[in-house]
C-alpha cells in the first residue's frame, strides 16, 4: 500500500512535470545562449607578509560577530578563521537571516543574556543602542585613519565603520556605445537636461526605456527620496539640520527646492522606466540581468549591486560606474556633480556583557582589519568592500566599487548621512511605491512626507 | 474515579502537560501583558510603570485600525472558502473514489513546506510565472502581476492562505468522515434522500464537531496571518495589505515602539478571543441540538 | 429495472465530473510545489527570465544545486539535529497532551476547565506577543537557551494546546467509558487502565497529531532560531539561511535545500497514511 502511494506520487508528479515542460515552449523567454559561467571570482591574498603584533595572552579567547550584510557572510567567516589561525582567538560568525531585521536580532540576544560581542548594524540602529549597550571605542587608534566616516553619539564614537558605499544612477558603457554607435564619455553628462537627451537619443536608437528602477521600499525611501535631505549642503550636518527644519515646521516642503527638484528627477526616471507598464511588478534580479544583457543601459543602484550584476555575466574588466543623481540644469551644483557616498554597515561592540577579556580580542580583530597586511587585503578582496580607512592600499576589484573609490579620492563625492528615524524607508517607502505606480500626485507625497514628520516627537 | 485519588490522577496525568504549557506560554505572555504597562523599549535596563499609556497609543495608531479592518474581511474570504474548498473534498475522498490515498497524500503537500518559504514560492508564481503566461497569451489578467495592485495583491494573499490551510482542514475533515457509520450513509440513499437533503439533514450534524474545530482553527489562523503575509506581500504595494499580525510586528520593531506594538499584540489577542469564543459557543450549540 | 439503468449512467456522469473536478483542483494545488521542483535543477538565470519553462534552458539542468545545498546546509549534521528535536518533542508532546485531554475529558472539575478555557484561548496568542518575553526569561533569568532540551521542552509546551484540543475532541466523541469502567472492576488501576485500553484507541488521532506535530517542528524557523545559536545545534530550517542575500536569494538552492528538508517528512506522511486509515477503520469495525 504504501509502495503503491509512492508510486502514485511519482507518476503524479512526473506528469505534472511532462505538462509543465510541454507548456514550456509556448511560455518559455529564449535565453541568451553565450552567457558567460556565473561563478564569482576570488582574488588571491598575500599571506606571505605579516607585522601585526598579536597579543598572546588572548589566545583561547572565543567571541561572536553578528553579521547583517548577508552577501559577505562566507567572507567574514573566512577571514575569522584566518585571523583564528594567527592569533587564536576564535571569531564565531553569526548571520541574521532574512525575514529576520538585525534590530530585532540583537534585542532577542540581549534579553537572552548571550550578546554578540561584535554586531554589523546600520547607523540608525547603532544610535539607538550605543550609549545603553556599546563600548567606548573614542580612544581606539583606528579613529585617526578613519576621518569623516565616524559616527558620534554626544561626542563620542561607539562604532567601527566597516565600508563606504555609494549610490546612483549605474550605466554599462558598452551598451550606450553601441546603441549610440560613438564613444561615450560619463563626465559629458553634467545636469539633468543633459541627461534628458542622453535618454531621448537612446530611445531614439531603439532602446526605448533605458532604464531600471526597483520598486523595493528601501530603494525608493531611503535611497532615492533621502536625497532631499543629503543634497541639502552635501554634508551630515546639513542633513539633521534639514530634517530638524522639516520636523519643526520651519520649512516648507512644497517651496523647499530640493523637493521639487528631486521630483524632477525622479519622473525623469520614472518616465523611461523599462517596466512603465507595470512598475510595481518590476524584479530586482531581473533588472541585474536586463543591464548586463545590455535591454536597458542604466540602474539607479548602489555598489552592492555587483553581486547581481556578475551573476548576470557582467565581468571585473567591463565598464560600469555611476553617473551622479542629477538634480537639476546647473552645471556647478555639487548634486550634479558628485555621487553620494558614505558609511554604511558598523560594527558595535557589546560594553555590557562582555568580558575584558574579549573585548580586547574584538578590538584586536578590529585593529588586525585596519592594519595588517592581511586583514586590509581581505577587506577589500575577499569582502570586496570600500574600506574606510585611509592607510588601507588595495583598491577593490569589480568596477562599481572601483568608480566610487576613485570619486571618493578625486573628491567627487559627497559624504552626507541622513539620520532619520528607523521607519522611514517602510512609511515614506510606500508613499513613494504610490507616487512611482502614478497613484498618487505631487501633493500628496509631499503631504505624506509632512504627516511622517509631524508624528515623530 | 472521582474519589480520593483525584489528587494523584492530577500529579500523573496533567501535571506534566500543564506545567510545559504553563511555563512556556502562560508566563511569558503574562509577563509580556505587564511589560504593555511599562515604558520598556526592548533593550533598555530600567522599565517604569506608565499605566495605560500605551494602550493611548493604540488608539492613536489609526493605521493599526485600518489593518485590523483589512484583517477582518481577510478572514472572512479564508475562513468561508476554505472551509467549503476543505469540506467538499474531504467528502470526495472519502467516496472510495480511485486513488483517493495519493489524492489525500497530495493536498496535503502545501503543509510541508515551512510559512516564509511558500510565500516566496507563491511570490515567484505571481509576479514571474503568471506574468510570463500572461506575455505569451495576452490574457488581461495576467498581463501585470497580482502583487502590484491593490485588490488583486489581496486576492492573492487570500488564494495563497487558501491554498496552505485547506490540506490541513480537509485531513481533519476527511477524519469525521471516516469517523461516520456507513450504516447512516447508506440508510439515507436507500431511502432515496437526495444528495442536498442528505448532506443537510443527516451527514452535516453528524459533522458539526469536525466544523467546530476546522473554523476555530481557521478563524484563529487567518486572524495571526504573518509568515505569508510577510513573505508574499510583505504589505506591498504601498502598504495596502498590511495585516494586523505584521502591523503590530512592524509597529514593536522597525517603528521602534515596543510598548504600543505588544499592547496592539494583546488587543489583537482579545479581539481574536471574543470572535472565536462566539464561534464556539455558537457551534457547540448546534452539536448538541443535533 | 430501465429506471435504475438510467440512474446508474446519471451516477457514472456525476462520478466523472466529479473525478475531473478534483484532478483540475489537485493540479492547481501542486502547481507550486512542481515549481519548485523544476526550478531547483535549475540556474539563476534561467529560474528568474523563464521560470515555466523545463527543456529550452541554456544551462540544462543539473543537480548543482543540489551539491551546493547538501554541503552549505551541512546536512548530515543538520538533519541529525532536526530528527533528534523533532522525534523527542513529538513523542514527548503526544504523551503528554494525550494524559492531560485524558484527565480533562474524565475528571469535570473546575481545575480542568480552567485548564481547557486556557488552553483554548492560548491558540490565538499572536508568538510575536511572547516572542521577547520568552527570550528575556529563559535566556536573561534562566540562562537555558542554547541547549536542544530547551528547544523541545519549548516545542511541546507551545503544542501542548493544540494537541490537547484535538485529543479532548476524539476522548469526548469516540472512547465509551464502558470499557474503562469494566477494566476497574478487573482490578486495574488508573494508569493501567489508560496505557492498556485507552491509549491504543487513540490511535488514528494519535497518527494524525504525530505528522501533525511532526511536521510543524522539523519546518520551524522563528522558535529555533531564538534558542539555538551554536553552529552545531543547528536544525535543517535554520541551516539553510546562508542562501538568502540582503538584496537578494540564490533561488536555484533555496529549492533544492527545501526540497532535502521536506523528502523526510514526505516519506513519514506516506509511512504514517496507512497507518491513519487503518486505525480509523479498526475503530469504526469496533
Amino acid at each position: 500500500m504504501k509502495r503503491k502511494a509512492l508510486a502514485h506520487v511519482c507518476l503524479g508528479l512526473s506528469l505534472a512535470l511532462l505538462s509543465s515542460s510541454l507548456t514550456g515552449c509556448t511560455f518559455g523567454f529564449a535565453s541568451d545562449p553565450d552567457d558567460p559561467d556565473e561563478e564569482v571570482r576570488e582574488e588571491p591574498i598575500d599571506t606571505s607578509v605579516d607585522t601585526f603584533q598579536y597579543d598572546p595572552s588572548l589566545d583561547g579567547t572565543s567571541i561572536t560577530l553578528l553579521n547583517s550584510k548577508a552577501e559577505i557572510q562566507v567572507a567574514l567567516e573566512k577571514m575569522s578563521a584566518e585571523y583564528e589561525s594567527r592569533s587564536g582567538v576564535h571569531v564565531e560568525v553569526m548571520p541574521v537571516t532574512d525575514g529576520d531585521s538585525p534590530y530585532t536580532k540583537v534585542v532577542s540576544l540581549y534579553n537572552s543574556g548571550n550578546p554578540p560581542t561584535m554586531s554589523i548594524l546600520d547607523t540608525t540602529d547603532v544610535i539607538a543602542l550605543a550609549e545603553e549597550k556599546a563600548a567606548d571605542l573614542t580612544e581606539e587608534l583606528w579613529t585617526a585613519e578613519a576621518d569623516g566616516y565616524l559616527t558620534e553619539v554626544n561626542g563620542k564614537i561607539y562604532s567601527f565603520p566597516l565600508c563606504i558605499e555609494g549610490r546612483g544612477i549605474i550605466y554599462n558603457r558598452a551598451v550606450i556605445e553601441e546603441t549610440l554607435g560613438e564613444p561615450f564619455d560619463p563626465a559629458s553628462i553634467t545636469t539633468l537636461s543633459d541627461f534628458n537627451r542622453l535618454l531621448d537619443r537612446l530611445a531614439a536608437s531603439g532602446m526605448e526605456r533605458p532604464l531600471s528602477l526597483a520598486k523595493e521600499d528601501w530603494s525608493l525611501g531611503a535611497h532615492q527620496l533621502q536625497y532631499i535631505y543629503e543634497t541639502y549642503n552635501g554634508t551630515s550636518e546639513g542633513a539633521q539640520e534639514v530634517i530638524g527644519q522639516i520636523k519643526a515646521g520651519q520649512l516648507d516642503l512644497n517651496t523647499y527646492p530640493r523637493m521639487n527638484e528631486f521630483l524632477d528627477a525622479f519622473d525623469l526616471l520614472r518616465s523611461y522606466n523599462v517596466s512603465l507598464k507595470d512598475p510595481l511588478g518590476a524584479d530586482y534580479d531581473e533588472m541585474a540581468i536586463d543591464l548586463a544583457d545590455g535591454k536597458t543601459a542604466f540602474w539607479f543602484n548602489g555598489n552592492w549591486a555587483w553581486p547581481n550584476l556578475s551573476e548576470a555575466g557582467a565581468e571585473n574588466e567591463d565598464a560600469y560606474g555611476f553617473l551622479p543623481y542629477f538634480l537639476n540644469d546647473d552645471p556647478n551644483d555639487f548634486a550634479n556633480q558628485k555621487i553620494q557616498a558614505s558609511p554604511s554597515k558598523q560594527v558595535m561592540l557589546d560594553g555590557q556583557m562582555a568580558s575584558d577579556k574579549e573585548q580586547a580580542a574584538a578590538k584586536e580583530f578590529l585593529n588586525w582589519i585596519v592594519y595588517s597586511e592581511i586583514g586590509q587585503q581581505m577587506l577589500v578582496k575577499t569582502c570586496n568592500i570600500i574600506p574606510p580607512f585611509q592607510n588601507n592600499p588595495y583598491e577593490p576589484g569589480d568596477p562599481l566599487s572601483r568608480d566610487i573609490y576613485i570619486k571618493v579620492h578625486n573628491d567627487e563625492a559627497f559624504n552626507a548621512s541622513a539620520i532619520v528615524p528607523n521607519d522611514h524607508w517602510a512609511v515614506l517607502g510606500a508613499a513613494m511605491q504610490k507616487y512611482l505606480a502614478g497613484r498618487s500626485d505631487r501633493q500628496e507625497l509631499i503631504d505624506s512626507i509632512r504627516a511622517y514628520w509631524d508624528e515623530q516627537e | 474515579m472521582k474519589s480520593k485519588s483525584n489528587g494523584k490522577d492530577f500529579c500523573t496525568f496533567a501535571l506534566p502537560g500543564l506545567f510545559c504549557f504553563l511555563a512556556v506560554v502562560i508566563v511569558p505572555f503574562l509577563y509580556g501583558v505587564y511589560l504593555t504597562l511599562t515604558d520598556w523599549n526592548g533593550v533598555s535596563n530600567d522599565k517604569n510603570f506608565v499605566g495605560l499609556k500605551n494602550f493611548a497609543g493604540v488608539i492613536r495608531d489609526t493605521q493599526f485600525w485600518s489593518s485590523l479592518l483589512l484583517t477582518f474581511r481577510y478572514v472572512i474570504f479564508v475562513v468561508i472558502i476554505v472551509n467549503v474548498i476543505a469540506f467538499a473534498i474531504a467528502w470526495l475522498l472519502t467516496r472510495g473514489i480511485r486513488g483517493q490515498n495519493f489524492f489525500r497524500a497530495g493536498f496535503f503537500t502545501p503543509n510541508l513546506i515551512g510559512g516564509i518559504v511558500l510565500g516566496y514560492i507563491w511570490q515567484f508564481v505571481f509576479s514571474r510565472v503568471f506574468v510570463s503566461i500572461g506575455d505569451s497569451t495576452g490574457w488581461g489578467a495576467f498581463e501585470a502581476s497580482w502583487l502590484s495592485d491593490p485588490a488583486k495583491a489581496f486576492a492573492a494573499l487570500v488564494i495563497v492562505s487558501v491554498w496552505q490551510l485547506s490540506g490541513y482542514m480537509i485531513l481533519i475533515y476527511v477524519a469525521g468522515f471516516m469517523g461516520l457509520s456507513e450504516d447512516v450513509l447508506e440508510a439515507a440513499s436507500i431511502d432515496g434522500a437526495s444528495g442536498f437533503i442528505k448532506l443537510k439533514n443527516i451527514i452535516m450534524p453528524l459533522m458539526m464537531s469536525s466544523v467546530t474545530i476546522c473554523l476555530f482553527l481557521t478563524l484563529s489562523r487567518a486572524f495571526m496571518v504573518y509568515d505569508v503575509n510577510l513573505s508574499l506581500t510583505a504589505g506591498a504595494p504601498y502598504g495596502t495589505t498590511e495585516m494586523a499580525a505584521m502591523h503590530v510586528y512592524e509597529k514593536a520593531f522597525t517603528s521602534r515602539q515596543f510598548g504600543v506594538g505588544q499592547a496592539e499584540a494583546l488587543v489583537l489577542f482579545i479581539i481574536t478571543a471574543c470572535i472565536s469564543g462566539l464561534q464556539v459557543y455558537l457551534t457547540k450549540k448546534k452539536e448538541v441540538e443535533a | 429495472m430501465k429506471q435504475t439503468t438510467v440512474g446508474g449512467n446519471r451516477r457514472k456522469i456525476i462520478n466523472a465530473l466529479m473525478m475531473a473536478g478534483l484532478i483540475v483542483i489537485f493540479i492547481a494545488y501542486m502547481f507550486p510545489f512542481v515549481m519548485v521542483v523544476i526550478n531547483s535543477l535549475k540556474q539563476k538565470r534561467d529560474i528568474i527570465k523563464s521560470p515555466f519553462s523545463w527543456l529550452f534552458t541554456i544551462k540544462g539542468l543539473s543537480f548543482d544545486n543540489f551539491v551546493k545545498a547538501f554541503t552549505q546546509m551541512d546536512f548530515l549534521n543538520a538533519f541529525k539535529n532536526s530528527l533528534i528535536v523533532t522525534i523527542s518533542a513529538t513523542a514527548l508532546v503526544t504523551l503528554l497532551a494525550a494524559m492531560l485531554a485524558y484527565y480533562i475529558v474524565r475528571h469535570k472539575n473546575w481545575i480542568s476547565n480552567m485548564t481547557f478555557a486556557l488552553m483554548v484561548a492560548s491558540m490565538i496568542i499572536p508568538f510575536q506577543a511572547i516572542m521577547i518575553p520568552l527570550v528575556s526569561i529563559y535566556g536573561g533569568t534562566l540562562n537555558i537557551l542554547n541547549h536542544r532540551l530547551t528547544l523541545i521542552f519549548m516545542h511541546t509546551g507551545f503544542s501542548m494546546a493544540m494537541s490537547v484540543f484535538m485529543f479532548h475532541g476524539f476522548l469526548n466523541g469516540n472512547i465509551p467509558i464502558a470499557l474503562e469502567e469494566a477494566a476497574y472492576i478487573d482490578g486495574c488501576t488508573h494508569s493501567q487502565t489508560f496505557f492498556k485500553i485507552v491509549f491504543p484507541l487513540l490511535k488514528p488521532i494519535i497518527s494524525t497529531m504525530v505528522i501533525l506535530n511532526a511536521l510543524a517542528f522539523w519546518n520551524d524557523f522563528l522558535l529555533p532560531s531564538l534558542v539555538l545559536t551554536d553552529k552545531k545545534l543547528l536544525t535543517l530550517p535554520l541551516s539553510t539561511y546562508s542562501f538568502y542575500g540582503t538584496y537578494s536569494a540564490d533561488y536555484g538552492t533555496i529549492m533544492a535545500g527545501l526540497l532535502l528538508c521536506v523528502i523526510p517528512i514526505l516519506v513519514l506522511y506516506m509511512a504514517l497514511q496507512k497507518q491513519i486509515i487503518n486505525g480509523v477503520v479498526a475503530g469504526a469495525v469496533k
